[in-house]
């Protein structure tokens, strides 16, 4: 026994060595590349690591009927939901919704925990994490009846497969609906030894404020894996979610699809011939918003042969067609992750441009449907890093939320921007 | 076989179970990524000066990344006369897994750095003010010539023109 003991040992010195000379050879380089470096092979400490939205990398808004502004974001191995009665000036003690013993939770960029309160007052917050070893994710909601002072166990949406990057619409009757991309086919696909591309696009709705969800479902495949989906919700109280398809030739353009009532068939087209045929992560997915006369209008990102930058255009019959692409932005500034809302009269879309030094948040609003918008106007900035821009809309009142690493989180109503620029 | 020899086996396939565990956990916690900031894509792109260099950027998220590392293993055991550099763009939560995936494509012994500042629009910039974050993307810088960047697999007919005209 002794004698395997002693082998045991001599096994894990000697691959300590291994490790320790691979180490190494894994820092050979020119000398000038280990000057002043630490090699301690870990980003920058984050400008604060308390469970509160300013030390979060992303947050995601939603408004509760009474006007209180909730907000789902993660530090470190833990999701968080915070409520805020001053509009984000302060937030009370965040709730804990999980902490991960193992893995990663999806919280950078396109992929973020969510918050959504439903007209009731329960509070749904969602979340995926994903496994130490694996590229798939795993969807997890819990809920609160008791205003956000408690949440229930996380549940596992689906339990195999893979999930990421959901979206939540709720419909004027309170059905909830949910989408995500779903590995599952491609999972399948693997193990059979057979090619696929990127995800399935799938479905599900709630008719007990996210207790369970029924028709789980994927109605699509090939969708780009990593770059979000976005839902609105139609005239007819139907879901519409966009999305970036990969079609023939891996062209990585833009779908966008309303869900029948039934929850088994899509109707809806493509947004736009960008010719995008790229094997890449955008890691950008487009932004989705329908306004009072039911057009349909997206916002997108490509880099496609027959246009390259951020786009807008918008469908007045429900997907079959859409206005030509209109660029947003300026160009020499890499604008990108634009985001869209429709409140009752007024549409809105900002996005995040960087000139190298500052980033900024430029807002337009439209009167008409689309047609024609203010000047852009620059509503935020910072000089660090920072979140995507979300709008979110309470009481007809569009807001802005962003959260920055040197300003922490702000909400910015859009009421001051829109008269100046109403005025001019 | 008698029951001693089994026991014997078994030991020792528990050894070899214990020793690969305890290597893979070694080499996953001794490999470092150098930290990766602002100001270092120049830092990096003078240090190689006078040399073709390809800086590639990729994270464990990114589906086609993950699939070309075992073309870039090649590429490095062809191409003598290119400095190959790796830029990992993930969060720290990551980094296991890229080191995972390193490993498996016989890649550890390249030259690494990670993500190391969360300003990533600031490091997109510096390498490229049109680059917005999508992966796979290089940087192929050569003396004497216009910097390429290119979005896309090690596949794409900008990187393979790049390559012959680098020739030595």
């Amino acid at each position: 026994m002794i004698k395997y003991l002693t082998i045991i040992v001599l096994s894990s010195v000697l691959t300590l060595q291994c490790a320790t000379a691979q180490e190494a050879l894994a820092q050979v380089s020119p000398a000038s590349e280990t000057t002043n470096k630490t090699h301690q092979g870990k980003h920058a400490a984050p400008a604060c690591a308390d469970p509160k939205p300013d030390c979060a990398i992303t947050t995601y808004p939603s408004f509760d009927q009474k006007g209180r502004l909730w907000l789902a974001f993660s530090v470190g191995k833990s999701i968080y939901v915070a409520a805020s009665s001053d509009q984000g000036k302060s937030f009370a003690t965040p709730v804990t919704i999980a902490t991960i013993a193992d893995g990663v939770i999806d919280a950078h960029g396109d992929a973020r925990p969510k918050i959504i309160a439903l007209a009731d007052g329960t509070l749904l917050a969602s979340y995926t994490t994903r496994p130490d070893k694996l590229m798939i994710g795993t969807i997890y909601t819990a809920r609160s009846n008791d205003g956000g002072k408690s949440f229930t166990l996380p549940q596992a949406m689906l339990t195999d497969g893979g999930q990421r990057f959901d979206a939540y619409v709720v419909s004027p009757k309170g059905r909830l609906y949910a989408g995500w991309l779903d590995k599952t086919h491609a999972m399948r696909a693997k193990a059979e030894g057979k090619e696929f591309l990127g995800s399935g696009v799938a479905f599900a709705w709630s008719d007990d404020n996210g207790k369970s969800f029924s028709g789980k479902n994927i109605l699509m495949d090939h969708a780009c894996e990593c770059c979000r989906m976005s839902s609105a919700l139609d005239r007819d109280g139907q879901p519409v979610f966009a999305w970036r398809q990969i079609f023939d030739g891996e062209i990585r353009d833009h779908y966008v699809a309303k869900l029948s009532a039934n929850g088994a068939k899509l109707t809806g087209g493509r947004v736009s011939d960008d010719d995008w045929a790229i094997n890449s992560c955008p890691h950008q997915g487009p932004a989705l918003a329908i306004d009072r006369q039911g057009s349909w209008h997206v916002a997108w990102f490509t880099k496609g042969k027959n246009r390259q930058g951020l786009f807008f255009a918008s469908s007045r019959d429900k997907g079959k067609t859409f206005s030509s692409p209109e660029k947003l932005g300026d160009d020499t500034h890499a604008p990108a992750f634009a985001t869209l809302l429709a409140t009752k009269n007024k549409l809105y879309r900002s996005w995040k441009e960087f000139d190298g030094t500052i980033t900024t948040i430029p807002i337009q609003t439209s009167r008409d449907g689309g047609k024609h918008w203010t000047a852009p106007e620059i509503i935020a900035q910072t000089a660090d890093a920072s979140d995507n821009p979300i709008l979110v809309a309470h009481d007809n009142i569009a807001y802005l939320s962003w959260v920055t690493h040197k300003e922490g989180y702000r909400l910015l109503p859009l009421q001051a921007a829109k008269d100046k620029s109403a005025s001019r | 076989m008698k029951k001693s020899a089994y026991r014997r086996l078994s030991l020792l396939r528990l050894s070899l179970l214990f020793f690969l565990a305890i290597g893979s956990l070694a080499t996953a916690a001794a490999f470092d990524f150098k930290p990766y900031r602002r100001g270092d894509f120049a830092q990096i792109v003078g240090a190689h000066a006078g040399r073709p260099l390809i800086l590639h950027y990729w994270s464990v998220a990114c589906p086609a990344c993950v699939a070309e590392l075992g073309q870039w293993g090649k590429l490095i055991g062809e191409r003598k006369d290119i400095d190959i550099i790796f830029i990992n763009t993930d969060d720290e939560g990551d980094r296991a897994r890229a080191v995972a995936r390193l490993e498996k494509s016989s890649l550890l012994e390249a030259v690494h750095y990670g993500f190391a500042d969360s300003f990533s629009e600031k490091l997109y910039y510096e390498t490229d003010k049109n680059w917005r974050g999508e992966l796979p993307f290089t940087a192929l810088i050569a003396p004497n010539r216009p910097r390429v960047t290119v979005t896309g697999a090690v596949t794409d007919p900008a990187f393979i023109a790049w390559l012959a005209s680098v020739k030595p």
